[in-house]
């Protein structure tokens, strides 16, 4: 199934295709330049001229703020835990051919999933079914813009007259819209026929009537009909509300400077970010990430990749050297795209505060269809949510970092550290001892953890950069509602998983175990064999995050003693073999699980990092001693840094990673020479690193410097996996890619053992 | 001066002035502003801002206490301490396993408490500094479960030797005991406070069972560490200023304000400091609550407009609106408190221009006091005030009562920064400034009233604040609102003060408890009668008769499982019976319609009662008659002082009567153009606006009917 990838030649820029080949129904659906748009349809797209200054900021305050009221709104008035606490929704403002003006602050990968949406009624709708004054359409097809089943979108147009206006949407991440598996997220499904119905967009509401025909089919396909209807009621009241708010600004302010204001707005957001992209040289960057088993059972790794070129004053992204799609581990257009569009604007423009529209126009999409992350139909999504998408995130905001590295040092400050790579979480659910059903979808993951940035380091607990409020659950509240004692919960350990220059922020584990004499079972659940989060420039990855369950254990005893388990290795029982994807399969007393979400990859070499940084985290008992030298070879006494004995340290360090040759020490790059990252320069066309000539920019610098290579499981003591888990974990690799002079790690690379070095960078000459 | 004047004395220190206020029993109201000495101790700029008290009685300082019914104050101590990190160093003992909640502040710690629009930002947002490091953090082994059960035992010499542990360090100066579920079965918390009192007699206290006992081991966790964070500091100070009003003649030991809208002896307040933090505002709502019953208002939007931030509270029938959860330097807790909802949009807030769009934004960043606006001579930015003295709706000589003198010219070379990028000018600039600014303001306001079920046309705006009366006429405009009231007219600018004069004690008691529909009377009674027993317990340990305290009683409701819910409904007195716990059903589906639209109600989803919350209220009696000595001039009032200003709304200068806001007495009015100047602030009144003084020494302004 896996393609071995030998792609040492510089990319070639994929050509794009022709209008129609996007189709929306063997493909996914992406718009072209032009939209086909009936005759009949009359468009409002008439502008003020001159909007004085103070109505501008009135008018785009108030546009702002309707759709921040329409967020609160949603919040208050759903139902499902995961709107109400995770955030996993979206409201947006557009304009009347579907361009995003204002995208609100929740999840941000729904970043042009209305606008696709949108997009396609315009094209497809508008003729035939017509789009008129107090519709709304409703639509979760990822072949059209949902990133998968759940996020159903409700698309609201606004009239002026007779003229179509502007758009105002949301997307609810729905409890349940049906599937194989409780929740929607069905990981066992092999194609689309074993996943929720995907709607292409249907009319909920004609002319301001709901129609009851499709209300309740929409309902009548979910296990939790009344918190799907709820939803939806609030999601009407939602667009509804809005469009009021837009047509009595329109009604005070005039139309045409509402619009003025609109497309001004996004004119503004299009000359920051071609301002940012200025001292960025043309070039092409590129990120592979990693899956295992795309159905459970599955023992193949696969392959992402996302690559983004630099074109002047606009960026231009593929998918090339991404394997083929397989099992449910597919996402479409949509939530690639939306992945890709979220770095970008969280990386490079976040205080345009959602008004994101006029930086996609600077960013096309070239993917090659077919491939895992721009699937064809019928091909399996579903689980996309919480595996493939944040899959995407990671490797998108690595390239992103990449390509921001080789500008100026306003354009180094806006990196932000990787994300998280899948959601690992868990589902549990059962029989509760009255009999009542219950299901925990654990959305604890929103505790997050930040990766290390130029700057600064990652945050710990930091949340994610791709949804600015998510919360987690107090376990309090967990234990309120489910026949579960969550035993532990606590920061990782500071250690080599995540070190670098600037540390990944730290992630978390808990234990749970049952309580109470239901029936409960572990209906999904997501473990590593090996890291998938990387860090750039010479990081290491962050954690590899098993999910360990123990069975018969003896640890009511133990509690009934007083004894608290620290983790589950503690324990004496029979460990089960978890794979990557798993069935589900029954608890009870006696037996305790963990699941682990990882500590963030980190940014640039740990032994360049600062040696009171270490010492920091060691008084903050984030760290201890004997892992601070291992990892750092940074020596305390009695609480100091021991400069002399931390410089021998690092020293002999360094010479270990030459073989034993004394390292160099670092060389200031001559005036004129490019950064590239942390140490890497491009000197009069040739790739330079402390003096060190590594090659003409024209090849891949890797093949020049100092490579070592592990198995992936043994970079250093915290990457081991059980023995089960071996088997999967041998197929990659660790690289470090060191100067040759000083011994320092220009960068690393987690890879497919049968992978060549991945040319990541490439700068036009 | 007649011998018998009984004084009601109220004193909040804010972060830049000390406000002072006593209201005599006839109704006369004196103030006293005088800069805050943070420097040295509060406790210096209280006992001057009471001189200069005495002095406006003309009594002397001894007189003065001697003859107060009571001394009641507003402290920002509390969140000085969290803001600035200066406070104690507090050792948290912890559920092991759990010990790193407070770290991990539910992956929200970046975000919370942070301007919406911020939010977007990963380069900007940053967890806050830890109230409590790691290290000081101690791992208890024992467990509770959710139904109060004992999971794992505690061992109380392992526990014993984890404090001795902890105070070994050397550095712990207070402790917080959070223990899982500690509000159902609090045994093991009791335990480890009696060890830690064996092991250091005389430390600083607090245990989560007791500070927040509410479901949610995160906010609990951080209510009791706050609690401790705060507490030696703040009972120093208290013991310091009781003493000093106490050898001055105060008879009565000093009161001290909460966020709650209402006081307690100092006694309580030490044990509890975490209630006072907030305070300060809630004084001003909680005059605001004072002042609208003695006016025949029982609907009020109470906004406070100050140099860098603008608060909006409502008083519902007559009463401020409660809310639970409040945010501290994004540090998320439960606690009773008034609502006030806030943005940074004040007379500081700075004006840019966005290069992009070419709009003219204001805020959210402020000039503060420090630097300060351009025309105080230390900043350059061109703020809201400096657009204020450019159109002279401040007259840059009588500024604090001409205490502090503006330079104009310096507010205007500020403004052209803007003025000049956007082709427009300097008036014009500044009369934009103000608009954007008062946009933000009314936008606020709208949120609070139309976004949460409310009419705004069902209330009456209040605008108080150093910045407030000077901009009402524009965010009340853009509102749609008829009448704004400029509370107490000159006592607009202290009026935080005068409410913690008037407020009663209060204190609110809360328990967990999942009740759900149909309500089990039986049930609802047995938390209610517990809570209230608790209630009169702890008045009567505070010195009051257990007679004087009047409860009320509250059920916080939701749909089950609705975390982020906290729907409000007052209990009736007296038995709980069927029919009540029928009728709270019943109230609950009509509320959540109310607020939420007819649609928005869950025919599937259970309503539960999640918590009890009983009111507990002493009155310490404050009957000044308010309204002024006699009846002014009344009638239709006339200036020969006049300048021009630049109106924001007619984009030209216009000759402007200016007005001393003192002449404006009952039955007196205004008509615009004119400025109404006060000691602290001035009422823009535009043409076509009216401003009249009522019975009560209220300003009311009458807006044009646009």
């Amino acid at each position: 199934m896996a393609i071995t990838d030998t792609h040492t030649d510089a990319p070639v820029l994929p050509d794009a295709h022709e209008p129609g080949f996007w189709d929306g129904r063997l493909r996914s659906y992406i718009p072209g330049k032009t939209l086909a748009l009936p005759e009949n349809l009359a468009l409002h797209d008439s502008t003020a001229a001159d909007v004085d200054p103070v109505t501008h900021e009135v008018v785009r305050y108030a546009l702002l703020a309707a759709n921040f009221e329409h967020s609160a709104l949603l919040q208050r008035l759903c139902v499902s835990p995961i709107t109400m606490l995770t955030r996993d929704f979206q409201t947006s403002v557009l304009t009347e051919v579907g361009d995003l003006v204002f995208l609100g602050p929740n999840l941000q990968y729904f970043s042009n999933s209305h606008s696709l949406s949108i997009k396609y009624i315009l094209e497809k709708r508008a003729a035939s079914i017509g789009v008129n004054p107090g519709d709304m359409f409703l639509s979760n097809d990822p072949y059209v813009g949902a990133p998968h089943q759940p996020d159903t979108a409700l698309l609201s147009p606004v009239f002026i007259g007779d003229e179509l206006f502007c758009w105002v949407a949301n997307t609810l991440h729905y409890s349940d819209v049906g599937g194989s598996t409780a929740g929607s997220f069905c990981l066992d499904a092999i194609d689309t026929f074993q996943e929720p119905l995907s709607w292409p967009p249907v009319k909920l509401i004609d002319g301001g009537r709901i129609r009851d025909d499709v209300f309740e089919l929409f309902g009548r396909q979910s296990r939790l009909p009344g918190a799907v209807e709820m939803d939806m009621r609030a999601a009407i009241a939602g667009n509804e509300a809005t469009r009021s708010k837009v047509l009595a600004l329109a009604e005070r302010y005039g139309a045409d400077t509402v619009k003025a204001v609109m497309r001004n707005t996004m004119d503004a957001a299009e000359a920051l970010f071609v301002e940012r992209l200025a001292s960025i040289p043309d070039g092409t960057w590129s990120q592979r990430g990693y899956a295992e088993s795309a159905v459970p059972g599955d023992d193949a790794v696969y392959t992402y990749q996302i690559n983004i070129s630099k074109q002047g004053d606009r960026l231009i992204v593929d998918n090339h050297g991404t394997d083929p799609q397989a099992g449910s581990i597919n996402v479409t257009y949509a939530a690639f795209s939306g992945a890709v569009l979220a770095a970008i604007t969280q990386s490079m423009t976040s205080d345009l505060s959602g008004a994101y529209g006029g930086v996609y126009r600077r960013i096309e999409f070239r993917p090659e269809p077919g491939l895992l992350n721009c699937a064809e139909y019928p091909a399996a999504v579903s689980p996309s949510g919480a595996t493939t998408t944040e899959t995407q995130l990671h490797l998108a905001v690595c390239v992103v970092a990449k390509m921001l590295s080789c500008g100026d040092d306003a354009a180094r400050e806006l990196v932000i550290g990787p994300c998280i790579p899948h959601w690992y979480c868990t589902i549990c659910g059962g029989v509760d001892e009255e009999g009542t059903p219950w299901i925990f979808p654990n959305t604890n993951g929103m505790m997050g953890a930040l990766g290390g940035m130029p700057e600064r380091d990652g945050v710990d607990a930091g949340g994610h950069f791709w949804i600015p409020e998510g919360l987690a659950n107090n376990v309090e509240d967990i234990e309120a509602q489910f026949p579960l004692v969550i035993l532990y919960r606590k920061l990782l350990d500071a250690g080599a998983d995540g070190a670098g220059r600037h540390r990944g922020g730290l992630g978390f584990v808990e234990g749970a175990i049952t309580s109470g004499s239901g029936a409960s079972q572990v209906a999904l659940a997501l473990g590593d064999s090996f890291a998938k989060g990387v860090g750039p420039f010479g990081s290491n990855p962050g954690t590899v995050a098993p999910f360990l369950v123990k069975h018969g254990t003896d640890v009511l005893e133990r509690l009934a003693a007083g004894e608290i388990p620290g983790r589950v290795a503690d324990f004496p029982g029979e460990l089960r073999p978890v794979e990557a994807k798993v069935a589900p399969f029954a608890v009870g007393d006696g037996d305790v699980w963990e699941f682990v979400f990882p500590t963030a990859g980190g940014f640039g070499d740990p032994l360049r990092r600062e040696p009171d940084a270490v010492r920091a985290d060691v008084e903050e008992r984030l760290l201890d001693v004997a892992t601070a030298e291992r990892v750092y070879a940074v020596l305390l006494r009695d609480g100091a840094v021991d400069a002399a004995a931390t410089e021998d340290a690092r020293r002999a360090a360094r010479a270990a990673r030459l073989g034993g040759r004394e390292p160099g020490d670092e060389v200031t790059a001559p005036a004129g020479a490019q950064r590239v990252g942390e140490l890497l320069y491009v000197v009069d066309g040739r790739w330079w690193c402390n003096g060190a000539d590594l090659g003409a920019v024209t090849a891949n610098y890797k093949d020049e410097t100092l490579v070592r290579e592990v198995r992936a499981r043994e970079i250093a003591p915290e990457f081991a996996v059980p023995d089960y888990a071996h088997e999967m974990a041998d197929r990659m690799v660790f690289r470090e890619y060191l100067c040759p002079v000083t011994g320092y790690r220009i960068d690393t690379e987690l890879s497919r053992a049968d992978q060549a070095p991945l040319r990541d960078i490439v700068l036009a000459t | 001066m007649p011998d018998t004047n009984i004084y009601y004395v109220g004193v909040d220190i804010g972060g830049t002035f000390t406000d002072c206020v006593a209201v005599d029993d006839g109704g006369r109201v004196l103030h006293a502003k005088t800069p805050s000495t943070h420097s040295t101790t509060p406790v210096d700029g209280v006992l001057v801002g009471l001189d200069l008290l005495a002095a406006e009685a003309g009594v002397s300082t001894g007189e003065l206490l001697a003859q107060a019914d009571r001394l009641s104050h507003g402290t920002t101590i509390g969140t000085n301490l969290v803001v600035e990190r200066k406070g104690a160093k507090v050792g948290l003992l912890a559920t092991q396993g759990h010990h790193d909640a407070l770290l991990m502040m539910r992956g929200a710690g970046r975000t919370a408490g942070i301007a919406i629009d911020q939010v977007y930002s990963v380069h900007r947002t940053a967890k806050p500094v830890p109230i409590v490091p790691r290290g000081r953090t101690v791992q208890i082994s024992e467990r509770v479960t959710a139904n109060g059960d004992t999971l794992a035992p505690m061992d109380d010499e392992a526990a014993r030797e984890a404090v001795r542990g902890l105070l070994a360090r050397g550095d712990v100066e207070a402790i917080a005991i959070a223990l899982m579920w500690s509000f159902r079965n609090p045994a093991h918390e009791r335990r480890l406070r009696d060890i830690v009192e064996e092991e250091a007699p005389g430390m600083f206290v607090s245990v989560s069972h007791e500070t927040s006992p509410r479901q949610g081991e995160y906010e609990r966790t951080v209510a009791t560490v706050l609690n401790s964070y705060v507490g030696p500091a703040s009972s120093r100070y208290l013991d310091e200023l009781a003493s000093a009003v106490g050898e001055r003649g105060l008879a009565r030991a000093p009161f001290i304000m909460q966020a709650n809208g209402g006081v307690v002896p100092v006694a309580v307040a030490q044990a509890r400091p975490l209630t006072t933090i907030g305070s300060g505002p809630a004084g001003g709502l909680a005059g605001t609550a004072f002042i609208a019953a003695a006016s025949g208002h029982s609907h009020v939007i109470a906004t406070d407009m100050g140099g860098t931030s603008f608060e909006v509270g409502l008083v519902v029938d007559g009463a401020p609106l409660l809310s639970g959860e409040e945010v501290l330097d994004q540090y998320t807790f439960q606690m009773p408190h008034l609502d006030l909802r806030s943005i940074a949009c004040g007379g500081g807030s700075i004006a840019h221009v966005d290069p992009h769009s070419g709009g003219l934004r204001v805020g959210p960043e402020s000039a503060g006091s420090h630097p300060g606006p351009a025309c105080y001579g230390t900043g350059t930015e061109p703020t809201v005030t400096d657009a204020d003295v450019v159109l002279g709706l401040i007259d840059p000589d009588m500024f604090l009562g001409g205490r502090m003198r503006l330079d104009r010219d310096a507010a205007v070379r500020a403004v052209q920064r803007v003025a000049e990028p956007l082709g427009l000018s300097v008036e014009e600039a500044a009369a934009g400034i103000v608009q954007v600014n008062s946009f933000s303001a009314a936008t606020l306001i709208r949120q609070q009233t139309i976004e949460q079920g409310l009419d705004p046309r069902d209330f009456v705006l209040y605008a108080f604040g150093g910045a407030g009366p000077v901009h009402a006429f524009a965010f009340a405009g853009e509102l749609g609102v008829g009448e704004v009231v400029i509370p107490l007219g000159n006592g607009a600018s202290t009026l935080s003060a005068y409410g913690i004069a008037a407020s009663d004690v209060v204190r609110t008691f809360e328990q967990e408890c999942r009740v759900r529909a149909p309500f089990d009377p039986a049930a609802l009674a047995a938390v209610v009668a517990e809570v209230e027993a608790r209630a009169l317990d702890a008045l009567e340990a505070a010195g009051f008769d257990r007679e004087r305290v009047v409860l009320e009683r509250t059920a916080l409701m939701r749909y089950a499982e609705q975390f982020l819910q906290e729907l409000p409904l007052e209990l009736p007195r007296g038995e709980l019976g069927e029919a009540e716990a029928q009728d709270l059903a019943r109230r609950f589906d009509a509320e959540y319609a109310r607020l939420y639209g007819e649609g928005a109600r869950a025919v599937f989803h259970a309503v539960e009662v999640f918590a009890i919350r009983v009111t507990a209220r002493v009155e310490l009696g404050f009957a000044p008659q308010l309204g002024q000595d006699g009846a002014g001039p009344g009638g239709e009032l006339t200036s020969d002082r006049q300048r021009d200003v630049f109106w924001p709304g007619e984009g030209r200068w216009v000759a402007t009567a200016i007005h001393d806001g003192a002449a404006i007495t009952d039955g007196a009015t205004i008509a615009g153009p004119a400025i109404v100047e006060l000691p602290h602030t001035a009422v823009a009144v535009p043409a076509g606006h009216r401003l009249r003084g009522d019975r009560v020494g209220n300003l009311i302004l009458t807006l044009a009917r646009s």
